[in-house]
């Protein structure tokens, strides 16, 4: 390979990277105020990506607009399901089993209706985006993946301003840092969880329309967006926004070039393998495992134990 | 009296169920019944892990599906089934100890993460493997003639096998860690559990169980491809039936699998969709009001009815 070619996976694994935050944001939003670990994530992902084909098909939304459009819908969907599931589960600081099966037991519901709904075709979202392209010198890149990784990066824009600016946001946080001092100061943490998960399941259906706009999709679609949602945020700290965006950037990197990295393998003597092409999709799993045992507090734990040293 | 029926209970079903084959019964019954056994199998061995010692797992497919290739491969070379069977579990004891090693570091929720991340790896590899003809599956073909009555009296040995593990176990020193370590690792650490080979043994058992079920489930299938045997849904089957039957206990896994085994042949023929669309509204059902699951339900509505000797034996007893 080339430098041009590098350049090329390079910039590509960053437009993903773009949509991989968006995805994970929900996720550790959601984990951060509850610690609930959200298995239906996979169901918001894909429900968004039906979402965003059902706008376009019927009612012929461009699919980037009913990405957008999914973020007021899946708000309520996801405070509805707090209203109605997550709020009768027990209380903890630490993730419960409980909490875990219940989500998942949710998933399945989802996934099956959509089954029924739409069968197990798999469906793609075609706009005149999918087929032009941009080139830049060697280097051409198709304008759907721009558009997708411009919409993502605005909403987390917007989302860092709520996160920052707003009362909403402030709760948010202080239930992150600290939920028994957060309530004494006057959180209502029911009222923020609700509104957490709104928001969670919100960015959910955004990303899942955005993924749907970038691969073909079908009822089971989610499954493994959600483990690397999960990957991305246990590399990004599990309760930290602008940690997403690092662990998505190192995962969409490590999934591009995993296969380009020559592994040394023991073999009547040692020498340079790469990894064949159809074991990439082993990567995420197995990046999944290995970062929970090094890393299970997070990239920054890195920094952090050195700047103790220090 | 109670007490009594409950020893006599299992060994009259154990010997109804062997003697079944002799009354003629339908092909059909004993195939339900035969899968039925596998599932219970199974759902048993997850039990140990899950409900004893309380660690989810999602990932039991994988047992399941070496059990079925070791089984496969083992009769290709030419051994008997039944030491295909053992290989299998063998094998699938093996690799609980690999991915226990690394896995059991983790607590709770990242364990059961991490499961989910080992069983999706496990199965890219096999649609990958060359040995075992990758993702068009597996052939296994025998020169003896096909014989009903021998798959159901093997799953039927493999299902009250489980029951025997898991009741020595549940009254068993063991039985006590594990649940030790489901209520509070640190506080069963302190009073000189060893949580870590503890939950690596029970593992190990479990996955033991679970791999021979795959070898009888694969010797009478034939055809077997990893899309199948190591699929995410195989896993969930595996997890979904303790949990609906109520898990901790003996028999809330066998209940669980008798429904399920049940219900996936009755209702999965004809609405493929619809079962697990059931199956997933059960799992928040039983999370959020029932979480001893139906077996849980059954104890509570019989306590709404107490015999004429219960109620005469509560009053005998103030306090």
């Amino acid at each position: 390979m080339d430098a041009v070619e590098y350049l090329d996976l390079l910039l590509k694994s960053l437009l993903l990277a773009g949509v991989y935050a968006a995805m994970a944001v929900g996720m550790t939003v959601i984990y951060g105020v509850m610690k609930i670990v959200n298995l239906a994530h996979a169901g918001f992902l894909m429900l968004g990506a039906y979402f965003a084909l059902e706008m376009f098909q019927r009612f012929h939304v461009d699919p980037i607009l009913g990405s957008v459009l999914a973020l007021p819908v899946f708000f309520l969907f996801g405070m509805a399901v707090h209203w109605l599931l997550i709020r009768w589960l027990p209380k903890s600081d630490t993730p419960t089993l409980a909490s875990l099966l219940l989500m998942f037991g949710f998933w399945l519901v989802l996934q099956n209706i959509a089954y029924l709904i739409w069968g197990n075709e798999d469906q793609s979202i075609l706009t005149p985006l999918t087929l032009s392209s941009v080139q830049i010198g060697q280097i051409s890149i198709p304008k759907v993946n721009l558009v997708v990784f411009a919409a993502a990066v605005f909403c987390m824009a917007v989302l860092q301003i709520v996160f920052h600016r707003s009362w909403f946001g402030r709760s948010m946080r202080a239930l992150i840092q600290n939920p028994y001092a957060a309530q004494i100061v006057g959180v209502d943490d029911q009222k923020t969880a609700r509104l957490t998960f709104g928001l969670g399941a919100a960015f959910a259906g955004f990303a899942g329309g955005l993924l749907g706009m970038l691969f073909s999709f079908s009822p089971d679609f989610g499954r493994p967006f959600l483990l690397r949602s999960f990957v991305i945020i246990v590399l990004g700290g599990l309760e930290s926004v602008s940690g997403v965006a690092l662990g998505a950037i190192l995962l969409a990197i490590l999934e591009t070039f995993g296969i380009n990295i020559p592994l040394p393998v023991y073999w009547h003597g040692w020498s340079f393998h790469y990894l064949p092409p159809s074991y990439q999709q082993v990567i995420p799993f197995a990046l999944l495992v290995v970062v929970l045992l090094i890393l299970p507090k997070g990239l920054s734990s890195l920094f952090n134990r050195k700047w103790k040293a220090a | 009296m109670v007490g009594w029926l409950k020893t006599i209970l299992p060994w009259l079903l154990l010997a109804v169920l062997l003697l079944l084959p002799k009354t003629n019964p339908s092909d059909n019954l004993i195939r339900l019944l035969f899968i039925t056994a596998v599932w219970t199998t199974t759902s048993l061995g997850w039990n140990l892990l899950g409900g004893m010692a309380g660690q989810v797992s999602f990932g039991f497919a994988v047992f399941f599906g070496l059990g079925a290739y070791t089984t496969a491969l083992l009769m290709h070379a030419g051994h008997s089934p039944y030491f295909g069977f053992i290989g299998g579990a063998a094998i699938a004891m093996l690799a609980s100890f690999l991915i226990g090693l690394p896995t059991f570091r983790l607590r709770g929720p990242y364990f059961v993460i991490a499961t989910i991340g080992v069983t999706e790896a496990v199965r890219v590899i096999m649609n990958n493997l060359d040995v075992t003809g990758g993702s068009s599956g597996y052939r296994i073909t025998e020169d003896q003639p096909f014989s009903q009555n021998e798959h159901y009296y093997s799953a039927i040995v493999a299902v009250a096998l489980a029951v025997l593990v898991s009741t020595v176990i549940a009254n068993s020193k063991f039985g006590l860690a594990l649940r030790a370590i489901k209520q509070d690792e640190d506080a069963a650490a302190d009073l000189g559990v060893n949580p870590y080979t503890s939950k690596l043994w029970v593992h190990a058992i479990a996955a033991g169980l679970t791999g021979i079920a795959g070898g009888i489930y694969a010797r009478r299938a034939a055809f077997f491809y990893p899309g199948d045997v190591f699929a995410f849904q195989t896993g969930i089957s595996i997890l979904l039936m303790p949990v609906i039957g109520g898990i901790g206990t003996v028999w809330g896994p066998v209940l669980g699998g008798v429904i399920y085994g049940m219900v996936e042949e009755e209702i999965s023929v004809k609405f493929p969709n619809l079962h697990l669309l059931i199956y997933g509204s059960l799992l928040i059902a039983i999370i959020l009001l029932e979480p001893d699951g139906l077996l849980g339900l059954l104890r509570r509505v019989f306590r709404l009815f107490p015999s004429q000797q219960a109620k005469t034996k509560l009053a005998g007893n103030p306090g």
